[in-house]
């Protein structure tokens, strides 16, 4: 039972992880841009799909998941530069109706390019198998997952409290006018927070493939996956955004022990306890 | 005087429409028709996005449906579907409209998830991933025929009391309320309250119509409580016109023709669907309804420069 209950737990924290790669991206967006990003799930997909791809042409998972995120934000740059600039004078419902209509052309795009049907790929060869843990054995490629984003989480920490760019990004969060004021370019921060959002929604899609493979609907499930991780931890907050993915990973992964059928509905009830004890989020102050 | 002449095209439609369009078609629009309208009044006349109406259309349906199916009568599924749905969305409201922009959208948008994967999940009751199937129709209403008249009576109960609605005085505090929300709550209204009317009879609208979409075609799929089919709904808003109490008609009766159509050339129809989206959000804004109104502008204004003494006309 013990070793049940701590690989659940080591899972759940992998999971974690990923979401809190896309919950930051997302909470950037939402912050920065104001805008309901309905995209961000889409992102993912392609991020999976390029690293299918580009792994299937150089034989390689690792130079796949150094290139692939930079595709997707290619793909990003074009979603901001041609539409959502356009639009940020107008109200939420037209934005969400592009980035709906964007979410919907890219998933229908999926089926086109890779066909209806998903895609399993494997973990590198130095990654597979597994690894004995003293008490348990548990698969190398997820303790490497657990490892690398941790360590991307701390830079993208890192990024945004400490560096120069980074301020600037927390700033656009707190009070755009101002940033504006002090004659920043504010079209070519709005494309960077795009594209970071972009980068780590298309390295999660990346990094998730071995584990759980590929499907064409795996952005729309992942999507609302993320808003109620943006709802928990509260809008605007960058580490509440990290806390909140790592925790609804947690619990997701604690559920499987017990009622695995309750997965998908667990993250639903964290929600719903949140907003009644805070309904401005965990760490929200808005 | 205009909106009446916009009642009497709507009923001519509703008459001779079966006629052009299979009846079951026609029935859908007029089922869309009511959710369309009913959205617009929190999204067009409060200024309030809901991305979770797929949520009580869905509740509603279920709920009907499993009235239906274990023999209650017609009069009772309709309306027990519709207060049960109500009930849920007076208690998602009660929180989502405490929070204002991104923040209820969000909300709202999780709330639907929360509740298409509950029908995924429970499934006994709901049947899961094949939707709730053999819904039997009651007595009254079995024939095609009779059945569209059922949905069209209940599709024009909906709309006079809508428009009863929007013109009351309730009316101009949704739209007090959109313009101005600082302003409404000085002057004394509870700004919060007024939203969750709006919300209210938005989702009891919304979850009527999936009362009787349940007897449509005697099966609830999964994908109407999804949340792409709140989506749909607001494209359906934003097509036909979010500025005119019957622009969203426009955009339902629209959005089932293109659908249809677009379903028969292409198994990716939904591509050329979010093209059409884009359209409308990148050249149409303001939708339809603003497109006719602005071309009917320009003709008058033309015809009354020909003649002289323009002004007398």
């Amino acid at each position: 039972m013990i070793f049940l209950i701590t690989s659940q737990i080591l899972n759940g924290l992998a999971t974690g992880m990923l979401y809190a790669l896309l919950a930051v991206g997302l909470t950037l967006i939402l912050g920065a841009l104001n805008i309901p990003n309905f995209a961000h799930g889409a992102l993912y997909a392609f991020g999976a799909y390029f690293t299918f791809m580009i792994a299937g042409w150089t034989d390689s998972f690792y130079v796949a998941i150094l290139i692939a995120p930079f595709l997707v934000v290619a793909l990003g740059f074009l979603i901001e530069s041609q539409g959502v600039r356009r639009l940020y004078a107008a109200h939420h419902d037209y934005q969400l109706l592009f980035l709906f209509a964007v979410a919907l052309i890219l998933q229908e795009m999926i089926i086109i390019f890779w066909g209806p049907v998903g895609f399993s790929l494997l973990p590198p060869d130095n990654l597979s198998g597994a690894v004995d843990l003293g008490i348990f054995i548990y698969p190398k490629y997820r303790i490497a997952l657990l490892i690398f984003s941790a360590i991307v989480i701390i830079a993208l920490f890192l990024f945004i409290n400490k560096t120069d760019l980074g301020a600037i990004l927390r700033a656009g969060i707190e009070n755009r006018e101002m940033v504006t004021v002090l004659g920043i370019d504010i079209n070519r921060v709005f494309l960077l927070t795009f594209g970071l959002g972009a980068y780590l929604a298309g390295l999660a899609g990346g990094l998730v493939t071995p584990i759980l493979g590929l499907t064409p609907s795996m952005g729309l499930d992942i999507l609302p996956i993320c808003f109620v991780i943006v709802v928990v931890a509260g809008l605007g907050s960058i580490s509440g955004a990290i806390l909140a993915g790592i925790l609804v990973g947690l619990s997701q992964g604690v559920t499987t022990i017990w009622w695995p059928e309750a997965t998908n509905v667990v993250i639903y009830v964290m929600m719903g306890l949140t907003i009644i004890v805070r309904p401005q989020g965990l760490f929200g102050s808005r | 005087m205009r909106n009446r002449y916009l009642l009497i095209a709507v009923l001519v439609f509703v008459v001779v429409g079966p006629f052009i369009l299979p009846p079951n078609t026609v029935a859908e629009m007029l089922i869309f028709g009511i959710i369309a309208v009913s959205t617009n009044i929190m999204l067009g006349y409060t200024g309030m996005l809901s991305f979770g109406q797929a949520a009580y259309f869905g509740i509603g349906a279920y709920a009907c449906g499993l009235l239906l199916k274990a023999g209650y009568p017609l009069i009772l599924a309709i309306p027990g579907g519709t207060l049960f749905s109500m009930l849920i969305a007076a208690m998602v409201g009660n929180f989502c409209v405490k929070r204002t922009g991104l923040y209820f959208i969000c909300l709202t948008f999780a709330f639907n998830q929360m509740f298409y994967f509950i029908a995924y999940v429970w499934t006994d009751v709901t049947g899961g991933e094949d939707g709730l199937a053999d819904i039997p129709r009651p007595e009254i209403i079995t024939t095609p025929e009779a059945y569209y008249v059922f949905v069209a009576i209940m599709f024009g109960a909906c709309l006079l009391a809508m428009l009863k609605i929007v013109s009351s005085p309730l009316g101009l505090v949704f739209r007090l309320i959109r313009e101005n929300p600082e302003r409404a709550a000085a002057i004394g209204y509870n700004v919060g309250l007024y939203k969750w009317y709006s919300f209210m009879i938005a989702s009891g609208f919304t979850a009527l119509a999936g009362t009787i979409y349940a007897m449509l075609y005697d099966i609830v799929p999964i994908d109407q409580i999804h949340w792409l089919k709140s989506g749909d709904f607001i494209f359906m808003v934003l097509f036909g016109g979010s500025g005119n109490f019957f622009g969203p008609l426009i955009g339902a009766v629209g959005y089932i023709w293109l659908s249809d159509s677009f379903a028969l050339i292409w198994a990716r129809w939904p591509l050329l669907m979010g093209c059409m989206f884009l359209i409308i959000v990148l050249y149409l804004r303001g939708g339809v309804a603003d497109l006719i109104e602005r071309a009917y502008g320009f003709l008058t204004r033309a015809r009354r420069g020909a003649e002289p003494g323009g002004s007398a006309a």
